[in-house]
């Protein structure tokens, strides 16, 4: 396959092209409540090419090999006609041309494991909500997706690797009257089938919060102190933080950009921020991105001070720093963008029973439900809360939502945990989706944060 | 396709073939410059069999083998996903003009020069950050199976975006325009964002209370999408919706009338019929606030021994980018309108003694959706005092219940406008709504 894109980009007169091929393999099990809607597994493939002319840099998707004339055409086209309008010719940060083929290690691989199998598993966990009596009903999948990846350059990469990664997840919901609450489960990651097995644990302990949550009592809006578990941590990291250190994300807003700058202090002291997709058996691992860089660690913010950016070869140019291989794709529809890989705060010395005590009184948030950002100011979602009264926790409150600023909420970050935990299923929606999203943290403490009820 | 659908059809009691196909390219500005151009040429099929009341499913981009395809689609039949429905024989649907030819040989130099001449009209009046984007896309879609069926449909669609953002943040004024074909954004949708961003360009802290909100077109998909589940075959057969007892009651207030006509080609994307080949039709959800209908496929209507209301679609609702041909059919509402009222935007404004224009959210798919909650991020929040925009507020929350919220209307807007989220709607104005601040 390799030579056959070889072949095929021979024919681009270009200052520089790239073409990927992918062919994706997915397994869905689906159910709905007790019934099973969807099974089966299902094969997908295609092309991507980028090609740098005259410092106009397009990017093409395509279905067919037969295409690949009219698509590279295009592609040259296209480049040309940016190239004739730009202020600024696109240039890409060298890198070495590597030539490699990696498959991951996987302990029981997902692909050599059969339907009959998955399918017992995923309606084993399912039925331990449903066994309950207030669960109303479940939406619970298996699922199950490989990319084989072939990636040629014109300056002579050859990489061949394949991203496998599955994971049971979905929702739990409970009803009592006309009051319905959802609660997320999720278990998975990328280094094997081994990840799903045993976890009742995990099903059981969902049910019990989302049968607690229709006795919990609406959280009252307003601004709180509060701590905020691994899960929550995490997301905040990604949300509020991450994606703020893409730099594709500030690369044009001027104002952003210089907000952003390395050496700016943006946090305190307590806080330092890393992303870094070589960790290995997390859910965010990969060897190469999708422009054939090589990925390495990138630590973000040191100690409160700004000190990384994640990077494109585009934006690493552009920035004159160096490339650390961020720029990932969803799949074979898409060209890659820079993406978080696996983003955490680094574990601090404080155990939760010291933070507690630290807090007095306030909230302790628990278990993420998904979150947004828009430069400065995010939002995001939180499953579940306790409130805490003289370090002690009491009550579960329901309806948590956060809104902040980036620059006020680094700051308020007072204390950090010293237990460390990261994501095993993920899921970030920036344009494209990316299930291997991984991120993390210990528990924290903020101070200040607007909770808005409903 | 031909012989897929023969060959499917001798291994089954029923089959269909689902193939889409789509040539787009894209022009993006930002910050004032070209950005990036890009193209796709995409295409896939998607096979359904029944077989003894089970399901099978399959999908692909390049037929290398049909065979292949008919076997995958067999050996998902084995799981045994229920199907007791039969896949309709529709001979006769409504013409809907959906398709413009002009579009397919419209050169990107046009886009770039329609986006440069608006960078430039937005450059004379603001500071802001200027993002502007164009697009088009040419689609082809078709639906056989076994008993005859045979329906297509080829359309065409032109989208311009112009975006002012405050500084430092992606919160900012925005106008969409849509079309079948090329066409200018007219000076009227410039000035708009023009003048919402400048009235607004100062930083103001309010207090947190209840008061007016206003949902603009472009937000107000957080309430419908709330809606859409509620009203969703598919909760009603999950029992998960609050109002499943409620066809006929009075839900929102009564100056709200919502449907989904799939037959209006004045936009682009009008179907005459579901991707299931079930005839669309023009279907009142609420009617002056009261309940009307549920939307059903052809699987959930089935389940609850009803007829499916032509609403079976491929993909899922609110985000994710799932390709069609990935997904089955599932209830959805994909052309959605709110009725406009009787008061201009103007007049809205004036109506607010003390309120916020809810400008873009954070967070739309966060809180409890099936109950109706939404809890969500301003981004940004526009604040008016006595009819006057005076400022943009940051960390904002709006939050509430579509079941509380939407029974206090003040005024709904007398024109309705396309957004990028699900549907064609005029802005509208509700009575006290919690609103949270930091001050």
């Amino acid at each position: 396959m390799l030579d056959e894109l070889k072949r095929i980009l021979s024919k681009v007169d270009a200052d520089y092209a790239d073409l990927r091929y992918e062919i994706k393999k997915e397994t869905r099990i689906v159910f709905n409540g007790k019934e099973l809607s969807q099974i089966g597994s299902n094969t997908a493939d295609g092309y991507v090419a980028r090609v740098l002319k005259n410092g106009g840099f397009s990017t093409i998707a395509f279905t067919s090999e037969s295409e690949s004339e009219k698509a590279l055409k295009k592609a040259t086209e296209n480049a040309l006609l940016l190239a004739g309008n730009l202020k600024e010719p696109v240039k890409l940060a060298p890198i070495s041309a590597v030539k490699d083929k990696f498959k991951p290690i996987l302990k029981e691989d997902p692909r050599n494991i059969s339907i009959d199998e998955k399918l017992e598993l995923t309606r084993q966990y399912n039925s331990i909500p449903l066994k309950q009596e207030g669960i109303s009903t479940t939406a619970i999948q298996y699922f199950e997706v490989s990319r084989e990846k072939y990636f040629v350059s014109t300056e002579g990469a050859e990489i061949r690797e394949d991203l496998v990664t599955n994971g049971i997840n979905g929702s739990i919901v409970s009803r009592k009257d006309n009051l319905l609450q959802n609660v997320r489960v999720g278990i998975g990651g990328s280094d094997g089938f081994y990840r799903i097995r045993n976890q009742e644990a995990e099903f059981e302990k969902k049910t019990s919060i989302a049968l607690q949550l229709l006795e919990a009592k609406p959280v009252t809006r307003g601004v709180y102190n509060v701590i905020l578990n691994p899960s929550m941590a995490g997301v905040f990291t990604h949300e509020a933080f991450g994606h703020f250190s893409e730099a594709d994300l500030i690369e044009d807003s001027p104002t952003m950009r210089e907000k952003m700058q390395i050496g700016a202090k943006l946090g305190n002291e307590v806080l330092t921020i890393i992303d870094d997709p070589t960790v290995p058996n997390q859910l965010g691992f990969y060897r190469y991105d999708d422009e054939g860089v090589l990925a390495s660690p990138v630590t973000l913010l040191n100690k409160g001070v700004l000190s990384g950016h994640l990077h494109s070869r585009r934006t690493a140019n552009n920035f004159s720093e160096l490339t650390n291989g961020h720029s990932v794709a969803e799949d074979y529809r898409y060209a890659p963008i820079i993406r978080m890989g696996n983003i955490f705060i680094q574990a601090g010395t404080n155990s939760f029973e010291e933070l507690l005590t630290e807090l007095g009184d306030g909230l302790y948030i628990l278990d993420a439900k998904g979150g947004q950002t828009s430069g400065e100011n995010f939002t995001f979602g939180a499953q579940y809360a306790y409130l805490v009264k003289g370090g002690k926790i009491t009550e579960m409150v329901r309806d948590i939502n956060i809104v902040g600023n980036l620059y006020q909420t680094m700051q308020n970050i007072v204390s950090v945990g010293n237990d460390l935990v990261l994501s095993e299923i993920g899921g970030c929606g920036k344009g494209q989706l990316n299930i291997r999203s991984s991120h993390g943290g210990p528990h924290i403490m903020v101070k200040n944060l607007v909770i808005g009820g409903v | 396709m031909k012989d897929l659908l023969r060959i499917a059809s001798t291994v089954s009691d029923q089959a269909e073939l689902y193939c889409n196909s789509q040539e787009s390219d894209s022009v993006s500005f930002e910050n004032a410059q070209l950005k990036d151009i890009d193209s796709k040429i995409q295409s896939g099929l998607s096979l359904r069999l029944i077989k003894d009341n089970k399901l099978g499913f399959a999908y692909t981009k390049n037929l290398l083998n049909p065979k292949d395809l008919v076997d995958n689609a067999l050996s998902s039949l084995k799981g045994g996903v229920e199907a007791e429905f039969s896949f309709p024989l529709t001979s006769e649907v409504n013409r809907v003009n959906t398709y413009d030819s002009s579009l397919e040989e419209l050169n990107n130099m046009v886009m770039v020069k329609e986006c440069q001449r608006l960078v430039d009209l937005l450059s004379l009046r603001t500071k802001g950050q200027i993002n502007v984007d164009a697009g088009k896309v040419v689609e082809k879609l078709s639906i056989t199976n076994h008993r005859g069926t045979n329906l297509s449909t080829r359309s065409s669609f032109y989208y311009s975006y112009i975006s002012v953002f405050y500084p430092a943040s992606y919160a900012g004024v925005h106008k969409l325009l849509v079309g079948k074909k090329f066409q200018e954004m007219p000076d009227s949708s410039v000035n708009y964002v023009l003048d919402m961003y400048n009235q607004s360009q100062e930083e103001v802290k309010p207090k947190g209370e209840r008061m007016k909100v206003l949902f603009l077109p472009e937000t107000l998909y957080v309430l419908i999408w709330r809606l859409k589940i509620g009203t969703s075959g598919k909760s009603v057969y999950d029992k998960e919706t609050p109002i499943a007892e409620k066809i006929g009651e009075k839900i929102f207030d009564s100056k709200l009338t919502i449907y989904n006509d799939p037959l209006d080609d004045n936009l682009p994307g009008a179907r005459s019929f579901d991707d299931e080949g079930v005839p669309g039709k023009y279907f009142p959800l609420v009617e002056e606030g009261v309940l009307k209908n549920f939307y059903y496929d052809l699987h959930y209507a089935k389940k609850l021994n009803t007829d499916s209301t032509g609403h079976g679609f491929r993909g899922g609702m609110g985000f994710g980018a799932s390709e069609s041909i990935t997904v089955k059919p599932n209830p959805n509402l994909n052309h959605l309108y709110v009725k406009p009222g009787d008061k201009t935007f103007q007049e809205m404004l004036k109506m607010m003694d003390k309120g916020i224009i809810v400008g873009g959210v954070l967070g739309a798919h966060s809180g409890n959706l099936l109950n109706g909650d939404f809890s969500v991020g301003l981004s940004p929040g526009i604040y008016v005092e006595n009819g006057e925009i005076i400022g943009h507020v940051k960390d904002a929350m709006v939050a509430g219940n579509i079941y509380e919220v939407m029974k206090n209307v003040v005024a709904v807007e007398n024109v309705y406008h396309p957004s990028t989220s699900m549907g064609t709607f005029p802005s509208i104005l509700f009575e006290d709504v919690s609103v949270a601040t930091k001050y």
